[in-house]
């Protein structure tokens, strides 16, 4: 399926937002989601399911003022 | 006695917050905030990389037994992207308070009043701690404060440039009507203006570059810590006023002829 994430185009197969972290080597414990502009919390990684088109925004810490 | 620094539901024996951007490496930034002695980090809350295969993580070199990290909603230009940006961090597992900044102009990077007041609202209504950053405008001071926000933010100069306290008399009038804790925020480029901020009366001093991009950010940092403590206890210890002509410290009466 067609997945939009971080702006850029993705063709990838993954259930749920769990199988895609783990695709893209991504720590679950370290990065926060947002789906189709909703927060996705880490206990629904799991049971989040994604679908064609979704938009994701996957986002961690980094240094600012 | 130093009576702590209460921002709404957190409380701080340090009144210097310190960021953790532009330094060479986590190494010195590490090491700056050590000296610094601050209590409260900001961080900012970007997209994964994900062409990105590097490790190294910013959060590994933050003691968070030591140190609350404040999230900023850096580089939002409305008050959309700074309350989902204020969202995703606590998403990401930082307490839910928010150093919020909307920011109106690329060039100068001040603050968009107008869209930082509809944030707070929204943020506030959720139960966010907000730390508002703003410019030295006394009504928007008052109205951020007005909307809830638990402390108002306004900059010395802006972001970077290292200029100091530009208009003392605007954020000097910001305190006298505050009931919120005023923080200057932005444009530190030395000890002294640091120090002068807590002159004031401000309640803390809030600053990234000037520690960062310092040819020696340790000493500089440390020189940061002195500067805030230095001019708070200025603040509290009632100055001499100004005066046009002399008042002499030694006795007139008894000198030799």
């Amino acid at each position: 399926m067609k997945l939009i994430i971080n702006g850029n185009e993705k063709e990838l197969d993954c259930e749920n937002i769990i199988n895609l972290l783990n695709s893209l080597n991504l720590n679950k414990d370290t990065v926060a989601v947002e789906l189709n502009k909703e927060i996705v919390h880490r206990q629904d990684f799991d049971n989040t399911k994604l679908n064609d088109n979704d938009k994701l925004e996957i986002v961690k810490v980094v240094g600012g003022g | 006695m130093n009576e702590t620094l209460k921002i709404g539901k957190f409380e701080f024996n340090s009144r210097l917050f310190i960021g953790t951007g532009k330094y060479e490496n986590f190494e010195i930034m590490k090491k700056a905030h050590e000296a610094s002695g601050a209590e409260v980090v900001t961080v900012a809350i970007r997209r994964v990389d994900l062409n990105d295969k590097s490790d190294k993580s910013l959060l590994s070199y933050i003691d968070t037994d030591k140190i609350t990290i404040l999230p900023n909603t850096a580089a939002c230009f409305t008050a959309e992207e700074a309350i989902r940006t204020a969202r995703l961090a606590v998403a990401a597992g930082l307490p839910n308070w928010v150093k919020l900044e909307v920011i109106g102009d690329k060039k100068t990077l001040m603050p968009d009043n107008e869209e930082t007041l509809k944030a707070t609202r929204v943020l506030v209504k959720e139960g966010f701690t907000v730390l508002a950053y703003t410019n030295d405008d006394v009504v928007y001071a008052k109205k951020l404060e007005d909307a809830g926000a638990s402390a108002v933010m306004p900059l010395g100069a802006p972001i970077g440039s290292g200029q100091g306290i530009l208009n003392p008399n605007n954020i000097k009038i910001i305190l006298e009507q505050a009931k919120v804790p005023i923080i200057v925020d932005a444009g530190v480029g030395t000890a002294s203006d640091s120090t002068i901020a807590m002159e004031l009366g401000a309640d803390g001093v809030l600053l990234n570059t000037g520690v960062a991009l310092a040819k020696d950010p340790v000493r500089m940092a440390k020189a940061m810590k002195l500067a805030v403590e230095s001019g708070r206890d200025a603040y509290l210890s009632g100055r001499i006023p100004k005066k046009l002509y002399a008042s002499a410290s030694s006795p007139v009466d008894g000198t030799i002829k």
